[in-house]
């Protein structure tokens, strides 16, 4: 029913898609499986006319179609539900299943728009459900299924699933699961992303795999067992861009003891050493993210314990853990890693104000003094300081926004994927300057969701799979293949056991 | 290292030049054209005439520039506030508490009144609703206090305050001009000022680097409220007379200037200057409407569209930066 | 959670009682069908302005300009009356007119994607300016030969006045439109989550255009049936309009952010408002008194939110604890 075939797209010099295809049948599940950057997404917003693709096109049911707008994709059938839900939760699930579209007529009253909901909302397995009630009533998953449920209202015929199940509990995903079925059973095709190969196994009829841009051959997932899908996802990277292991590592710094907070299902024990990174391997909603914001008092602790060099640390908000010395770098740096507008001087300085002014006055020279050396330590020319951080490209951002954290003398640096969006020069660079700073005896504790950054970088990790600990590795002894099994697929009985 | 220069856009400086050249000459152009049909318009008399008019809207809008460039848009209690403290001036004053001891209580109050709307204004979120309630507050207790009649002063010390002339020129244009130069310093320059704006850049990165965001929006109101506290103490010394409804429609007359001026109402940017010259743009224009007799429902007119022309224009702007 | 809908559906009716009954204690015209009949028609002008104002909150925008738009229309329908036009048709021209400019408005706000706050300073001024224009600069009185027009609207039928009932029709008419139509529907989901509702396809100008259109009528009904009541209509007059009707609105529920409130809501914020400011003025307390009352009424509904939002978030809180303390045991 769909064939996509050749599609390309880059933005300016990063390439995006170099050549990919992908062709679903009507009622069959198709896998889109591959590493984060490896061009996924690009993929499925092109099919859902979120963007245009450079070269390529698009079949649906042997018509060559283009779309301009999403609008455009909606009305040949194409549905996507993406990884950020968009449900308006005051208004009710019914009135979620229907946001959007004109043809339900002008005459709304609540009880037909309940009524004519009803049919979808059951397929989903939502009959449980006050279809009047306020969407924000409902749990992630149920409102997952709600935008499923839009899907079939407007008759999609293409339904692109993005990480349907990435921030559910397994009860839930089973409700996912048999979403799926029904859409497959009224013959529609589903293009089901994920990074968790357990459910490919489960759920999906055939596989692409997406790597460095490109798509291989689709394969039948029978034909399959979970090395072979993983070998295909990883190939041979080049691991140049990682700088040497550590030399000397210290005493314990950093412990936490079944520490347990929002987003873990587990509680969650580990030591960070003077000297050493450490990384914390896990995809989205894997409970890799909610360690760090645990120990840097974004999210609170509601049992276990941590300590720092010995004393307690429960730090109630960023604040208090900058005043301890934890300093954390989230991964969205637009959101709240920089200051787009201001020069990037102001960037570096923002947490270091009492350093760079006396008697309440900024001191231009010392600020210079401040920001300088920083700058060129992460390989930033000290000319572009002047400029405005937002004008800078990805990967310097990233640099300005880890560094300003260094100007501080942090006693430990926790970051939330530390090369994301960045490209490759400045990743090394930023690999470079975070084992700089470990040598220095500044710990740094890292969440990435890419095992090769995981591996190249940390000297010990942990792997994470749906909010629990799965075990913790040394780098030396493990391989990208194991820790994408942790993360996708691990063993019941490597899990801890549900407390 | 070559990922220096890689990507890195370049700097808009051409730009930039080029644009604010053409806003200076076509503004040049148009007091040109202004002074050849209006022929009092361009004399150096008229100009002072701009200034000192302006003086009062430009002080208290110098004050709502610093709330716009942390982030909080604007406070919708500029007017009452001011009329609130040039009553309680009075009445110190009156009351034989002297002129310079009831200017630093006045002073003391306004920073305090306007420390309080801000942290209120963290807590509540909603900058607008927050002021809009205050300042219902705040013309209450002037009523209040005043028993909603005129206060009449007889103070000598207070009068030669508010009608001192130092050079020629009224004191209230050297206030004018020296509150812009202090605050564009202190926003440019202070440690407190680069709180100020990096709050307005980005709330949750100022937080994310630990700066303490409640402090910045509890300055920039404090400094709203000191602007007030300033015009309400000339005015009240040059008439010598208080009453709760002195200031109505201060508020959007400074709004309008601060918008006028182009300080972006996102935050994180802009010089109260810019304010300043607002105002004194709003002055100009009322004065050269004036001069050609207009009414005053056309001067409303005018300036209400000037208002939307330069809003929408600097947000177009803004927007095509990005 | 149904419970807490019903709950605080039951909260504001309930509160608007209790004012109602603390002042009808002690002030014996509350409770007479006149005094109830003076109350509701006491309430028309900011009644009015209230359900256009909160059409415009819903959809997470804000229209300053209503308190201009108000008197416009005042000195507009003066001057048709005063050229031979009968009331109502020259009541009806000048809220045509001001749908087609809010409609107007909501375009640009909506086009140019800017803030409605910004925008609409720039109309309140400009629209004051056209009114006084349009009144050069007085006070517009109606013909000495007309002046029994005011008359007309002075009737009373039980505890209702031509006004109120037009008011409370308003409120009907709103509260229909916002619930049952698909163009209030939108309104609810641009305001509810803007981005999520232009990701599933709502379409985003129509209803800040609706909006705008519908708030610009309503003030000019105000504004026109007000210097219809008088017999006069003053440029300048109004200004505590906005502050009145937006303290109605949020204390009837429309909440600060969009997305949230119903106008059965806002007529009980409306009563609890009003009962409050002419129960003061009917105590002795001076004129300015009310302006007071009216802010402060509106920080201790903002306090009560705000404080009310902090305990939700606490009791999450405490709920995810105990339910970690359940699994450890």
């Amino acid at each position: 029913m769909l064939n996509m075939s050749h599609i390309a797209r880059r933005y300016g010099a990063a390439v995006a898609l170099e050549s990919a295809d992908l062709s679903v049948a009507g009622g069959q599940v198709m896998a889109l499986l591959g590493e984060n950057g490896a061009g996924k997404s690009t993929l499925v917003k092109i099919l859902a006319g979120l963007e245009t693709p450079d070269a390529g096109a698009i079949e649906i049911d042997g018509r060559r179609r283009r779309f301009h707008s999403p609008g455009q994709a909606r009305e040949a059938g194409v549905g996507y539900v993406a990884q950020e839900l968009s449900i308006v939760e005051h208004l009710s699930a019914a009135e979620n299943v229907f946001l959007g579209d004109i043809r339900a007529g002008w005459y709304r009253s609540p009880r037909r728009i309940a009524k004519r909901a009803r049919p979808y909302l059951d397929a989903m397995g939502l009959s449980h459900i006050d279809a009047l009630a306020p969407a924000g009533d409902l749990s992630v998953g149920e409102r997952q299924l709600v935008e499923i449920a839009r899907l079939l209202s407007r008759s999609a015929r293409i339904a692109i699933l993005d990480e349907p199940t990435a921030a559910l509990a397994d009860a839930e995903i089973h409700k996912v699961e048999n979403a799926v079925r029904t859409l497959v059973a009224k013959g529609c095709a589903v293009i089901y992303v994920t990074h968790r190969l357990r459910e490919v196994f489960r759920l999906c009829d055939r596989v692409t795999v997406l790597r460095s841009a490109r798509s291989f051959p689709a394969v039948d997932v029978a034909s399959l067992d979970v090395d072979q899908l993983i070998e295909k996802m990883l190939g041979r990277r080049l691991d140049q861009m990682f700088p040497e292991r550590a030399r000397a590592i210290g005493e314990d710094l950093l412990v936490l003891r079944q520490a347990q907070g929002p987003g873990l299902r587990a509680p969650v024990s580990l030591a960070v050493r003077r000297g050493e990174i450490v990384g914390l391997a896990g995809q989205v909603g894997s409970g890799a993210n909610a360690v760090l914001r645990l120990i840097c008092g974004l999210a609170s602790l509601l049992s276990g314990e941590m300590t720092l060099g010995g004393e307690a640390l429960a730090p109630g908000s960023l604040r208090d853990a900058i005043a301890r010395g934890v300093c954390f770098c989230s991964d969205d740096r637009k959101r709240d890693g920089i200051f787009a507008g201001r020069a990037v001087t102001e960037t570096l300085s923002a947490p270091s104000l009492s350093r760079v002014s006396r008697f309440g006055l900024i001191d231009g020279e010392r600020e210079r003094g401040f920001a300088e050396p920083l700058a060129r330590r992460f390989g930033l020319d000290p000319a572009h300081l002047r400029r405005k951080t937002g004008n800078l490209s990805g990967g310097n951002q990233q640099k300005a926004a880890l560094g300003k954290w260094v100007g501080v003398d942090p006693r430990v640096l926790l970051v939330e994927e530390p090369t994301r969006g960045v490209d490759v020069g400045a990743r090394a660079e930023i690999y470079g300057q975070l084992r700089r700073l470990a040598n220095e005896g500044v710990p740094v504790v890292f969440a990435s969701s890419d095992t090769q950054e995981v591996i190249g970088l940390a000297d010990r990790f942990a792997t994470f799979y749906q909010g629990r600990m799965v075990r913790m590795w040394n780098a030396a002894d493990a391989t990208p293949e194991a820790i994408t099994r942790d993360v996708t697929h691990p063993e019941a009985a490597a899990l801890a056991k549900d407390a | 290292m070559s990922t220096v220069s890689q990507g890195a856009r370049p700097a808009l400086l051409h730009g930039k030049l080029a644009r604010r050249f053409f806003w200076a000459a076509a503004a040049a152009a148009a007091l040109a054209l202004a002074g050849w049909t209006t022929p009092a318009f361009l004399t150096l008399d008229n100009l002072f005439v701009v200034v000192r008019a302006a003086s009062t809207t430009g002080v208290v809008a110098i004050g709502m520039s610093y709330v716009t460039i942390s982030g909080n848009l604007f406070a919708l209690s500029a007017g009452q506030l001011s009329a609130l403290l040039g009553i309680v001036y009075a009445l110190l004053v009156r009351a034989g508490a002297g002129a310079p001891a009831a200017c630093g209580a006045t002073l003391v109050a306004a920073a305090g009144a306007g420390a309080a709307q801000g942290y209120a204004m963290t807590i509540v979120r909603n900058p607008i609703i927050t002021t809009i309630a205050f300042g219902a507050v705040f013309a209450g207790i002037a009523a209040l206090i005043s028993g909603n009649g005129n206060i009449r002063l007889h103070n000598e010390i207070a009068t030669w305050i508010g009608t001192m002339r130092p050079l020629r020129v009224p004191i209230q244009s050297w206030v004018f001009v020296a509150w812009a130069l202090v605050s564009a310093f202190i926003v440019a320059k202070t440690r407190v000022g680069r709180l100020l704006t990096l709050s307005g850049e980005n709330r949750l990165a100022a937080q994310a680097s630990g700066l303490r965001v409640d402090r910045a929006a509890a300055f920039a109101l404090a400094m709203l409220g000191v602007s007030c506290a300033i015009v309400a103490i000339f005015s009240v010394s040059q008439f010598s007379q208080a009453k709760a409804d002195m200031f109505s429609g201060l508020d959007i007359d400074c709004i309008a200037s601060v918008l006028v001026g182009g300080v972006a109402l996102r935050g994180g940017r802009g010089s109260p200057v810019q304010a300043a010259l607002g105002a004194a743009l709003i002055a100009l224009l009322q004065n050269f409407l004036l001069l050609r007799a207009l009414p005053s429902g056309v001067r409303f007119a005018i300036v209400g569209a000037l208002v939307v022309a330069a809003t929408s224009g600097f947000h177009l702007l803004q927007r095509r930066e990005r | 959670m149904r419970k807490g809908l019903a709950a605080g559906a039951l909260a504001r009716p309930a509160l608007a009682l209790a004012v109602y009954a603390i002042f009808a204690s002690s002030l014996p015209n509350y409770h007479t069908a006149v005094g109830v009949w003076a109350l509701l028609d006491g309430s028309v002008l900011t009644g009015l302005v209230a359900v256009g104002v909160g059409l415009t909150m819903i959809a997470g925008e804000l229209d300053l300009s209503v308190a201009s738009m108000a008197a416009l229309a005042g000195v507009l329908t003066m001057r048709l009356i005063g050229v031979g036009a009968v009331p109502a048709v020259a009541v009806a021209v000048a809220v045509v007119a001001a749908a087609l400019f809010g409609a107007a408005q909501g375009y640009l706000i909506s086009w140019l994607r800017i803030n409605s706050l910004v925008f609409t300073v720039g109309t309140l001024i400009g629209l004051r300016g056209v009114a006084l224009v349009a009144a050069n600069e007085t006070t517009l009185t109606l013909p000495l030969d007309q002046l029994s027009i005011t008359d007309a609207v002075d009737g009373r039928l039980f505890v209702f006045s031509p006004l109120s009932a037009t008011m409370l029709g308003a409120f009907a008419l709103a509260g229909l439109f916002a619930s049952r139509t698909i163009w209030g529907r939108e309104i609810y989901a641009i305001g509810g989550g803007r981005a999520e509702s232009r990701v599933a396809g709502v379409p985003q100008r129509r209803p800040i255009v609706v909006a705008f259109a519908a708030c610009a009528a309503f003030a000019a009904l105000a504004g026109g049936l007000m210097s219809i009541r008088s017999g006069s209509a003053s440029p300048l007059s109004f200004d505590a309009a906005l502050l009145e009707a937006v303290a109605a609105c949020l204390i009837g529920g429309v909440a600060l952010e969009g997305g949230k409130g119903g106008f059965f809501g806002v007529l009980m914020g409306l009563f609890t408002l009003r009962l409050v400011l002419s129960g003061i003025a009917s105590l002795g307390a001076p004129f300015w008194a009310q302006n007071l009352a009216a802010g402060l009424l509106l920080i201790f509904v903002i306090v009560v939110e705000t404080a009310s939002a902090a305990v939700g978030r606490w009791r999450e809180r405490a709920g995810a604890r105990a339910a970690i303390a359940d699994r450890g045991a």
